[in-house]
Parts: C-alpha cells; structure tokens; sequence
C-alpha cells in the first residue's frame, strides 16, 4: 500500500504546476463516467480476505485423526488458502518478494536490502494524518468529507456519504475505509468529542511508550495551497514548516484574536509540544510530504540502532563522533528522507545529530562526566534546552505532551438546553448511519454484543 | 488463598520461601530481596551469593564457573531409528523455539484477532539462502521433522534470519490449520514435537549445598532445544478432516 504510482492517492502537479488529484479531479471523473469505474481503488485482495476457524469440528464425533480447525473465509464462508492477511510481513516477513515492492528502498543500495548482517526494520504506527490539503476531502464527489475550521479534523459526514469511495483512491496513506453494512466510508475521527473536551485521543492517551503529543499549530490557511504547488518534492517539508506561525509574535496574536481565535486557543499553541519539536527544534517530520497533502501527523525518526557505535568508552570524550556515526545507521537515513522529507537527508540528519548530542549530553550529566557544553551549540542546543528537550521527550507528564483547548461549545449552541442530552441524537450530520440505529434494535431484540459486532463490523471493515 | 478467592480474582502467589521478594510498600516481585532486605542467607554452602561450585562431579566436566560449550554436533536421525526416505532438496537447519511477539505461550493468543494477526495457522521462520537451497518460496507448506517428530508449518522467508537457522515460534497449537504430515500420515505436532528433554549428569548432582535435583527444575535448561531438523516441502498438503 505504500506505493501511490500504483494506487493512485494523493497529489501531483499538472503541466501548469497545478495541484491535481494524481487519480483525477472530480469534473473529469463525473464528466468523463469514471465515477462509475475507478480501476485504482484497492480491492479486497489488496488488503486481505478475512477469515475466521472452523472451530466446531474440534468438537465433533470421534475421527481418525485429531482434528483440525481450518481456516474459512468471513466472507464466502468457504474454506481457504491462505495468502495474504495483516501484518503479514511483519517483522521482514517474506521480505525477498516485498522489500521488493517497497518504493521507500529504492534508494538503499541492494546488497543491503536484504542483507542478514545489515538487517533494519522499523515500526511506523499510521493513522489518518488530518492533512491541511486533504485529497479525500477534494475527491469526495457528494461534499461529504470535510475539515472542520475549529481544530482541523478531517470527518465523514455519514448522512451525506453516497459510498463512492473516492476518498479511499485519493487518500494516500489509504486511511479511509469503507464499511460494506452501512455502505458508507469510515475513518479516524481524531476523538472528536475527546477533543472538544479538551482530551488526547484515546491512541495517544493509551500508548504505552507515550511516544505521541498532541498540540495546537496555527497556520496561515491562505498559503497551503501555494505551498502544496512547490515544485522540488524535497522542499515540500520546509514549504509545510513555513506555514506554521509563531504564536509568541505580538503581530500573529493580534491577528488571530481579530479572525476569532480564543486566547486559550493562543495559549495552548505558545504551549504546543508540536510546535516544540516540529518548528522550534526540527527534530518532527511529515510522513510523506511528497504526496503534497500537508499532513499533520508528525513522526520524529529513531535513532537508537545507531546507538552502539557512538556509545562506547571513549564516545563521551569525543561526541564528534556522532558525526560520522549517523551515516552508519542501521536504519539508513535514506530511508527514513524517503519516508519524512521527500529525500531532503540533511534535514533528516540535523534532527538525528541534535538528539544524539543530547542523549550525549544527558549521559555525561548524568553518570558525573565532564562534557564540553560547546559542543552543543554545533547542534543547535545549549544546555537548558538540551535538558528541557530531553524532559520533553522522556520524562514529559500528561500535560505536557498533551496540550489541548476545549472547543467552548457554549458559543455556539444553547448549554443550558443540551444538559442531560447525548450531545450527538439531535446533531444534523453526526447522527448515527441507519445501519448504526438498527444495532441498538438487534440489541433490543436480544442479539448478543459478539453477534452485532461480528455482523456489522469485523467483516464490514478492511484494516491493513 | 481459596478457590473461591482465585476464581473471584486474580490473585498473587509466590510459591517459593527461598527466592523470594519482601513486596513491602508496593515493590514489585524482585527474587533474592528477602536476602539483603532482611539478611536472610542464601541457601548456599556458604550463605553468600555463591557462582563457584567445588563440587567434584562438577570439577570432572570443568563446570565449576559458567562456561561456553559449543552445541551439539547436527543430527537428524540416529541409528536405530524409523527410517525416514530423505529429500533430494533436504535442509539440516538448527532449530529454534523462541518465545512469541504477542504471546507467552497461548496466553493472550487463543482468540480470533490473535490467530488470524500473522500468516494464521502455523509457521516457521528460515533465511533465504536456506530456502533457496531447498527450493522453498514464501509461503510454501513445510515438513519439519528428526527423530523426535513431525511438524507442519508454513514458510516464512527472511533476511531476518541467518542462514544455518531456522525458528519455530512457542505455542501455535496444532488444532490450527495444519495439516497432516506426510512421514507418519497423522497431523504435524506443535513447536515442541522435534524436542526432547536431554538430561546431564551434572544436573542430577544433589545433597550438596544448594544442588537439590528436581526433575525440569534444576535442569535440564533450554538443552532440550540444542538440536537439529531436517526442513523440506511438503509434497501432500493433506487435510484429511474424516
């Protein structure tokens, strides 16, 4: 799925230096009859055939053999082969045919690719990336994809959603799936009713590693598209980092308080852990920027296989060593360009010097060792951001990695009649589907929890 | 601690007075910590945390310390044997059996999510210059067997994995897609059908000290797995569900 020459998502630019869906606008789709045909949509093999164990012959007569429960489709109910699943290549699985068919290796010199002793794999957890140039909003021919203005998450309205599933070709990341019981698309919804309680996602606050943050990024909307039409692809990361503005700059508060933005809403972006990494010290990156959505998912790229080489006795004395080291990656820095800059290396490594220097520093401070601080302005640290970065990074509490304004839906909407309601029963447009209404009556009816969820979900959605 | 208690809830037992942990104020199970919270001596010859042993059965195998020995020398089958008629493209690979990404044996695996997460049903991992040799694509049925038994599996080819081994993840029951075994005609075992447990004379050493035999408990250590398969396809993927 990585691969968008074959599936299609995303943007490209025209022989103008347009942007254009790389799988064709909506005009020339409903003009031309491709709506009804849309040969780059992935189909059920694409991701994988469910399927599920014929358990009850384990308990059946008494037979020859010990019996054996065989695998049978969820959607033919037939007894299959199987060939291709979740995760089924995982951990390098299978990897001389599909390293192959990893655009992101195209750059690593092929005896490393698939070379024993040189053997690197990481694991990138995806989700929607809530683009500020979302393609599945633009491919949705019924307008029923948007971006909400208030904080930026990109939802499917499910009245509006007539199942053409567009968004699912244009979506690059292929993050929008469509459930076959309610024939409508559906997609990560960022929490959005944690969020406008001004709570992390239920991803971020339940993530063990508590690697995510979240935080608010103001932008300048009236330049994204611009932005998203830079022609070298390897300066669409610094295009998207332009468009982030400093909310520290008396001039951009008082612009944003004159567009409406809330002084809380201000606040927590001087605040943004995001702004932090992504702006302050460019150590975060977006996955993909080549596909010129402007996503806003950032990723900082790992640096702990290389830590052995730099680690060792004498390392401390000599952090220039990091220098050299990072070349040596196990995980080469020309993947992780291929994956978070379009290819710009340089601003791939600076990130990865800056947070090798500062696990260096932290070491020496830490086990009593005298280090040359000078050192760290090479990298762009000094001591007390050195120190905060790696507080930030480590030992960060929940409200620091977690910085998010409620949405005050008392301005818009009588508080004092929602008391006691759902919030969402009488919402135009965030109603639940009709197929969702029918599970409360199969409920009723006396259907178990297992029963509805097994109907209406895990053979209705396709995960990769 | 009842029966009723334990059904009701978890509940936390540790067996053993000797290597045991305080647990006061909410540590977590540490072993040994009873020895220096306390001053509990150790139940060695000494009382004192103890790595020589001047034992002389010991001292005749040169095990007083900790010490390398190199594996045992590859064998399949022995004299003796059920004679089993080899394959032309026939690998003799060193098998491994390591714990599961997910899992501690079935725990946490028994369930739909779990075993349809992977490749479903079970498989073995071998580098691409093993399966090269055997002619062994991706994907392809495996037979895997040496003179303890037989297991089924498929193939899960990887530059992951050096070449010389292979690896048969714990606990992928064979009630789960797999088929029978061409050598014996009866389904393929689990992970553990090519092992058997190897006893030393050292680990049956007792009345000395701490060294107090149990059978799989003062040994045999992971011995049991320093042994050899021989990997090939498997021609007949036979369900035979009569």
């Amino acid at each position: 799925m990585e691969d968008e020459e074959h599936y299609r998502g995303g943007w490209e630019l025209n022989s103008k230096g347009k942007l254009q869906l790389k799988a064709g606008n909506k005009l020339n789709k409903v003009g031309l009859g491709k709506i009804f045909y849309n040969p780059n949509m992935p189909e059920l093999d694409d991701y994988y055939e469910p399927w599920t164990y014929d358990y009850q012959t384990l308990f059946g007569p008494e037979k020859k053999h010990q019996p054996v429960a065989r695998a049978k489709s969820q959607i033919t109910g037939q007894t299959m082969t199987l060939t291709t699943g979740p995760n089924w290549d995982d951990d390098l699985a299978g990897s001389p045919e599909y390293v192959k068919q990893d655009p992101n290796m195209d750059k690593i010199e092929t005896d490393i690719k698939t070379n024993f002793e040189q053997a690197f794999m990481m694991y990138l957890p995806r989700l929607c990336e809530h683009c500020l140039n979302a393609p599945c909003v633009a491919s949705c021919p019924s307008g029923a994809m948007y971006k909400r203005d208030e904080d930026g998450i990109v939802l499917v309205d499910q009245e509006r959603c007539r199942g053409w599933r567009m968004c699912m070709t244009g979506c690059p990341y292929k993050k929008v799936y469509f459930n076959w019981k309610t024939n409508k698309a559906e997609k990560c919804t960022f929490c959005y009713p944690r969020i406008e309680e001004g709570e992390p996602t239920v991803c971020a606050e339940t993530c063990v590693g508590r690697i995510r943050y979240i935080g608010v990024m103001l932008y300048d909307a009236d330049r994204v598209e611009s932005a998203a039409e830079t022609p070298d692809q390897s300066k669409l990361y610094e295009a998207q980092l332009d468009l982030f503005l400093d909310p520290n700059d008396p001039k951009i508060i008082e612009q944003a308080l004159a567009d409406g933005i809330s002084e809380e809403m201000i606040e927590c972006a001087q605040r943004s852990p995001i702004y932090r990494m992504a702006v302050k010290e460019k150590i975060a990156f977006p996955l993909h920027p080549e596909y010129r959505t402007m996503p806003m998912v950032w990723y900082i790229p790992p640096l702990s296989p290389i830590m052995n080489y730099f680690e060792g006795r004498d390392s401390i004395n000599n952090p220039d060593m990091i220098f050299p080291g990072i070349d040596e990656m196990r995980v080469p820095v020309d993947y992780l360009a291929s994956l978070l800059t379009g290819g710009n290396v340089p601003a791939i490594k600076s990130a990865l010097y800056k947070l090798a220097m500062m696990r260096l520093y932290m070491r020496a401070k830490t086990s009593g060792r005298d280090f040359e601080t000078a050192k760290l302005a090479r990298v762009g640290l000094t001591e007390n951001t050195a120190t905060s970065l790696y507080r930030l990074l480590a030992i960060a509490k929940y409200e620091d990695r977690f910085v998010i304004p409620k949405s005050h839906k008392e301005k818009v909407e009588d508080a004092q009649s929602e008391q006691g309601t759902l919030g969402y029963d009488e919402c135009k447009g965030c109603s639940l589907a009709p197929q969702h209404g029918s599970m409360f009556k199969k409920a009723e009816a006396g259907e178990s929890t297992n029963q509805i969820y097994a109907e209406s979900f895990y053979g209705g959605i396709w995960r990769d | 601690m009842s029966f009723e208690s334990i059904t009701a809830q978890p509940a936390e037992a540790i067996p053993t007075p000797i290597f045991s942990s305080a647990k006061h104020d909410g540590d977590r199970y540490s072993p040994f910590t009873v020895n220096i919270d306390r001053l509990v001596p150790f139940r060695t010859l000494t009382g004192r945390q103890q790595f020589y042993l001047d034992h002389e059965i010991f001292q005749e195998y040169g095990e007083m310390l900790a010490n390398y020995k190199p594996t045992l020398p590859p064998q399949v089958m022995a004299p003796g044997d059920t004679t089993v008629k080899r394959d032309d493209h026939e690998l003799a690979l060193r098998y491994m059996t390591p714990h599961g990404k997910w899992n501690i044996h079935t725990m946490y695996y028994d369930n739909l999510e779990m075993l349809t997460l992977f490749r479903g049903g079970p498989n073995v991992w071998l580098s691409p210059i093993d399966a090269d040799k055997a002619g062994i694509k991706d994907n392809d049925w495996l037979e895997i067997y040496n003179r303890n038994g037989v297991v089924t599996a498929r193939a899960v080819v990887s530059h992951r994995m050096p070449a010389g081994s292979m690896y048969m993840y714990h606990a992928q029951d064979m009630e789960i897609q797999e088929p029978l075994a061409n050598i014996t005609g009866n389904r393929g075992g689990s992970h553990n059908a090519p092992t058997q447990i190897h006893i030393k004379p050292t680990q049956m050493v007792g009345g000395y000290g701490q060294l107090s035999y149990g059978f799989n408990y003062y040994g045999p250590i992971g011995n049991q797995r320093d042994l050899y398969v021989a990997v090939r396809k498997l021609k007949k993927v036979n369900w035979n569900e009569d």
